[in-house]
């Protein structure tokens, strides 16, 4: 695990990405620098009750994020709700929330 | 344009296949069903359109083979929930240009849940590394966010949602193929398990095994005694704002103005509607991107004009109640049901001198919304 989430900013304008682009949006560059997002708000809160498929499902909690960089969907290992800071971290490729201390 | 639906086929519908069903079976059905419907041959087949989750590793031309057709024409498309849509423009537009004469669209899939729950996880490489790995659900997660977003934006209750889902099961009774007919009550519907919190199972679409087959042709070709169903305009979306918006918005709303301009006519001259109806929010979404909703008053939109059928929405049920095949599939049976509309062969449902149809499909949940989006206007030729 890694404190923040990896995004992408791009060279030419600046923009800050999420998830990884092959030409900028905005300006359409193509070079991007890696970048990272450290804390964001929680704008909504999902519990995940059922996985389709999965019998032995234990509730989980994803979130949108409104960050100084793009919107991002997390996973949140707390009870962290609407409006609350949370601060960012990844395991892997999924980036995650709990809230800031 | 010239193209018009002439028939339309549909397999059975079920939540669990049996064995010897396969997605090729359904699509064998739905495809008999549509060139006798049609009355035409298979020797009058010279182009296809298909969309399957579970066709592979089969492509569309394994399918031509294995149901004899010999083509000149001919698409795959992977757009999701408006491939349906995708493939119509297409063929429309292969009619129009003398590409083919004849062009059958089909949509069919039998993924089982376990197989739409691997689907689910592998949508695309964002949802493989970014969503898959937080349990996000599938789609049923991302929308859960997306429906908590519209019921702030729009002061929406749980309930509103509900008097749709009760409207189009009160549809659903009134067609023999849907998968769910009976009766839902409000009491019902808020006591039902939550599985995706703020959706519950009436809010999330029930993946079935089915198929479905319309097919297109120049309007001479239709059967006597039956109004051909003319595109009078169609228009697509992809990608329209890059993910970077909050998805109460589909793709739709790039288009929706030159839509009803090629079309000539406006919302208010439809007399009936099938909406993509993955999830209640996205149906709201689309209609009011279609300029469907005066004054943007989705919560009376909601409880009136849906939930009392003032105005006709997924009059097949929908797939809420209809089932969805798979996730490219639905969308097709929209079409069909605005076909059978406008021809006034729906039975009991059937709206009185429908003339007019809109359909939508939308669809390819990128990250955080759907990508694509497409919408038709039908017309009863006369």
């Amino acid at each position: 695990m890694s404190g923040g989430v990896g995004i992408w900013r791009c060279n030419g304008c600046g923009v800050r990405l999420f998830p990884q682009r092959l030409l900028c949006p905005h300006c359409y560059g193509a070079a991007f620098a890696e970048d990272r997002v450290y804390e964001g708000v929680v704008e909504e809160i999902a519990v995940i009750r059922h996985m389709i498929g999965q019998a032995d499902w234990k509730p989980r909690r994803i979130a949108n994020v409104r960050t100084d960089g793009p919107m991002l969907t997390v996973g949140i290992e707390d009870a962290s709700g609407p409006g609350a800071v949370v601060e960012l971290f990844e395991d892997g490729t999924a980036p995650l929330g709990r809230a800031k201390r | 344009m010239k193209a018009a639906i002439i028939g339309v086929g549909q397999s059975a519908y079920t939540r669990r296949p049996e064995p010897g069903q396969t997605t090729h079976t359904f699509i064998r059905d739905a495809v008999v069903a549509a060139l006798q419907d049609a009355q035409i041959g298979a020797r009058d087949v010279d182009g296809m359109a298909v969309t399957s989750f579970s066709l592979a590793p089969d492509s569309a031309v394994d399918l031509a083979w294995k149901l004899g057709l010999s083509l000149r024409w001919q698409l795959q498309d992977t757009n999701g929930g408006s491939s349906a849509m995708n493939m119509l423009g297409h063929a429309a537009r292969g009619i129009e240009t003398g590409a083919a004469d004849v062009i059958l669209i089909v949509a069919g899939d039998a993924t089982g849940l376990a197989g739409y729950g691997k689907i689910a996880s592998n949508y695309n490489i964002v949802t493989q590394q970014h969503l898959a790995p937080l349990g996000h659900g599938g789609p049923n997660g991302v929308y859960s966010l997306v429906t908590s977003r519209q019921m702030k934006k729009f002061g929406l209750e749980k309930s509103d949602y509900g008097h749709m889902a009760i409207a189009q099961r009160q549809w659903a009774a009134l067609n023999p193929h849907a998968v769910y007919r009976t009766p839902l009550t409000m009491e019902e519907y808020l006591a039902a398990p939550m599985v995706a919190d703020p959706l519950c199972r009436y809010d999330c679409v029930p993946i079935i095994a089915g198929a479905q087959a319309i097919v297109l042709a120049n309007p001479d070709r239709v059967p006597q005694g039956r109004a051909p169903v003319r595109v009078r305009a169609i228009r697509h979306s992809f990608n329209y704002d890059n993910q970077e918006g909050d998805g109460l918005k589909t793709g739709i709303s790039t288009f929706a103005d030159d839509l009803w301009r090629e079309a000539g006519v406006g919302p208010k001259d439809i007399d009936v509607a099938s909406i993509y109806d993955d999830y209640p929010a996205m149906v709201l979404a689309q209609l009011d991107d279609l300029g469907m909703i005066p004054g943007h008053d989705l919560k009376r939109y909601a409880r009136e004009t849906i939930g009392e059928r003032r105005f006709p929405v997924n009059t097949f049920g929908g797939m809420m109640s209809a089932g969805q095949p798979g996730g490219p599939a639905g969308g097709l049976n929209g079409i069909a049901e605005a076909a059978l509309q406008l021809q006034h062969r729906a039975g009991e449902r059937q709206v009185a001198d429908a003339r007019l149809a809109v359909a939508t499909g939308y669809g390819m949940t990128m990250y955080r919304y759907g990508g694509t989006a497409g919408a038709v206007v039908l017309e009863r030729m006369a």
